[in-house]
């Protein structure tokens, strides 16, 4: 029967109901409790954010083969599992850094818009229809958008906002013009059925080439690439720092999910239109990204431009389109998560201090806090590739499903792009280490919660960049689920 | 002519005639109850098209909400008698090129649209307003519940971006500039 709503169904979708339950209670408490601890929401959150991982260990873990529920309209697989735990995980720690940064009034609301998002990206990672991947893009961003321009009365922020939401809408636009083509040509809304309709013998190859470009188009923008990559420096500027983070890893993650899903599920009879796009898009964001990352005196800016390229290496991945290409990428957007989010934690600490998020701050920041100056270190050399940090496994994987797939010029273009990489993140640990420590600047206060976020990403780094078997074993038996048919 | 094509081209010259008249009329307030108008008369050409649930959610939806709340905004900031400028120029020729394209694009469609029909997709579903609902309420269940929080969100943002400071004492207005500025210094 159509009508019901079988318990199993809801225990696999518990953790995203739970996320709803929470940010309703998180909201609530803003307002009821007036004499609570400073901090106690942002615990609770925490706690909330881990309660729901619990249960997703505990009740939704992955079954063999795919399974639908919602009438087709979520696909419970380790794909959507996984990208669960990251965005999760990520939320956690984007919190734990914002603590300090929020304004007490409008803490409740931070917290439930962040916790929201969380639901959109999960329900992102796991559509199986077209609509509700919409929707579930519409929920990702909303909260983001309110989010970037949340210190709004700093013009920077509102300046983010309004950027990241006119960037967003008109992507989203053109977007949904090319789900409502797919809609058009195969009168059904589920992932598989379109397949069916876009077979070659159906459709000719041009019309799905428009097609696929319109879809792409919301996609390139939620996780950055080149050419819908304008917003990305001045909306990491001008956000809260923690959001910066939270915009550059678990949204770009969602994005990259759905991504590759769709990829995999719809697009699929087009492998060469798929890698072609992509591995243009790919090539442009490394050269976009790295180049102007050079000649930035900001380092959130930086971070941004860096974003930008590390979204074209893991586009490399997605282009490919074989498992290892795949499950390259997912490891890449694990590795990146605790990286970015160390990098911006660091960010965050040192603004919070010095009030200034120009690269001149942070020079001699070995001798005003070693530990910070480690941590920051260590997410510049994971970013950059170096091997023993969790960066190196994922460029290495997503360069080798290049030379497996014999695009080897696409490897090379990215071997040479994190080179160039590499030079400019060498670049700030020397400004760190060795340039002379600005005057009247004193030691660097870190409260407790920042030094837990920044402890698990470096954890993260470094058990990322050591152990890679059982990150690996994840990533590829989701890989190999999505492309089991 | 059937009784239904002689409804349509009234419904259609209506339709065509509101919204010349919502642009070229110079008060704004006038150009959105053309709009109204504009709205109504294609709520009835999806009825007659056999939508009769788009037909009524134009009507709630556009005609209704929508409007009034453009009506609303129009009259609180004053914007009844604007004076007609183009803030961007050259947007009166593009637009004319734009629309001479679609005109193309519509004179083409019609010559060459054999051939069309083997690639458009089939609805299956029942289109009748109960239909519909079941289909909201059970398969769509989901999506309605987020939509419903898209909406919740989006009512939470516009409360925080437009909070007025608690603090706000006559006497100090320097505080407040010195807040605005306070991480850039």
């Amino acid at each position: 029967m159509t009508g019901s709503f079988p318990a199993a169904m809801l225990l696999k979708s518990l953790p995203e109901i739970s996320l709803v339950i929470l940010a309703g209670l998180v909201l609530l408490l803003s307002l009821v409790w007036k004499k609570r601890p400073p901090q106690a929401l942002t615990w609770i959150t925490i706690a909330g954010l881990m309660l729901c991982l619990l249960l997703a260990l505990l009740f939704a873990l992955p079954v063999k083969g795919p399974y639908l529920i919602w009438g087709g309209l979520l696909k419970i697989d380790v794909l959507s599992f996984l990208f669960r735990m990251i965005f999760l995980t990520g939320a956690a720690l984007t919190v734990l850094i914002s603590v300090e940064r929020q304004p007490s009034q409008g803490q409740g609301e931070y917290l439930a818009l962040l916790i929201t998002s969380v639901f959109g990206m999960c329900l992102m990672a796991a559509s199986a229809d077209i609509l509700m991947l919409y929707l579930a893009i519409e929920i990702t961003a909303m909260p983001l958008f309110i989010l970037a321009a949340f210190q709004f009365r700093q013009k920077k922020s509102a300046e983010a906002g309004l950027k990241y939401f006119l960037y967003g809408a008109m992507t989203s636009t053109v977007m949904v013009f090319g789900f409502s083509l797919l809609f058009g040509i195969s009168g059904q809304t589920g992932y598989s059925a379109i397949a069916a309709a876009l077979e070659p013998d159906r459709l000719p190859v041009s019309l799905t080439a428009g097609i696929f470009m319109l879809v792409l188009v919301g996609f390139l923008f939620k996780v950055s690439a080149a050419p819908f990559h304008f917003w990305a420096p001045d909306v990491y500027e001008g956000a809260p720092t923690p959001i910066a983070g939270f915009l550059s890893t678990a949204s770009k993650a969602a994005g990259f999910a759905a991504l590759l899903r769709i990829l995999q599920e719809v697009f699929r009879a087009s492998p060469e239109l798929r890698f072609g796009l992509l591995a243009a898009a790919a090539v442009a964001s490394m050269l976009i990204g790295n180049f102007l990352a050079l000649r930035q005196k900001n380092l959130k800016r930086l971070l941004a431009y860096s974003s930008i390229a590390q979204a074209g290496y893991i586009l490399v991945g997605a282009a490919v389109g074989t498992p290892l290409g795949a499950s390259g990428a997912i490891y890449y957007l694990i590795a990146y998560l605790v990286t970015n989010l160390a990098a911006f934690g660091a960010v965050a600490v040192v603004s919070s201090n010095t009030g200034s998020d120009q690269i001149a701050a942070f020079s001699g920041l070995n001798r005003r806090n070693a530990a910070l100056a480690l941590v920051l270190g260590a997410a510049l050399l994971s970013l950059g590739g170096v091997p023993v940090f969790a960066g190196f496994f994922g460029k290495f994987l997503v360069f080798a499903s290049a030379v497996q797939a014999g695009a080897v010029w696409l490897a090379v273009i990215g071997v040479l792009n994190a080179v160039v990489g590499l030079y400019y993140y060498l670049n700030l640990l020397k400004v760190m280490y060795l340039d002379p420590v600005p005057e009247g600047s004193g030691p660097l206060t870190v409260v407790f919660p920042w030094k837990a976020a920044l402890l698990v990403c470096a954890a993260g780094i470094l058990v990322l960049g050591f152990i890679y078997r059982p990150w690996y074993h994840w990533a590829d038996l989701a890989a190999q689920m999505l492309l089991l048919h | 002519m059937s009784p239904a094509v002689i409804i349509f081209i009234v419904l259609a010259l209506v339709a065509v005639a509101c919204a010349v008249a919502m642009l070229v009329s110079k008060n704004a307030v006038y150009s959105a109850l053309f709009l109204v108008l504009n709205f109504a008369t294609i709520g009835v050409i999806y009825l007659m098209l056999g939508a009769p649930f788009i037909a009524v959610a134009q009507i709630t939806v556009y005609a209704g909400a929508i409007m009034v709340l453009f009506l609303f905004v129009i009259m609180l900031l004053g914007g009844e008698n604007l004076r007609l400028g183009e803030p961007l120029r050259g947007q009166r020729l593009i637009g004319l090129i734009f629309g001479a394209v679609l005109l193309a694009e519509i004179v083409l469609l019609l010559i060459f649209r054999s051939g069309m029909d083997q690639m458009v997709g089939t609805l299956t579903i029942d289109t009748s307003p109960a239909a519909l609902g079941l289909e909201m309420f059970n398969k769509y269940s989901l999506p309605f519940e987020v939509t419903s929080l898209v909406l919740l969100v989006a009512v939470i943002g516009a409360v925080i971006l437009t909070r007025v400071d608690p603090i706000r004492r006559p006497g100090k207005p320097d505080q407040d500039r010195k807040d605005q500025s306070g991480r850039q210094a």
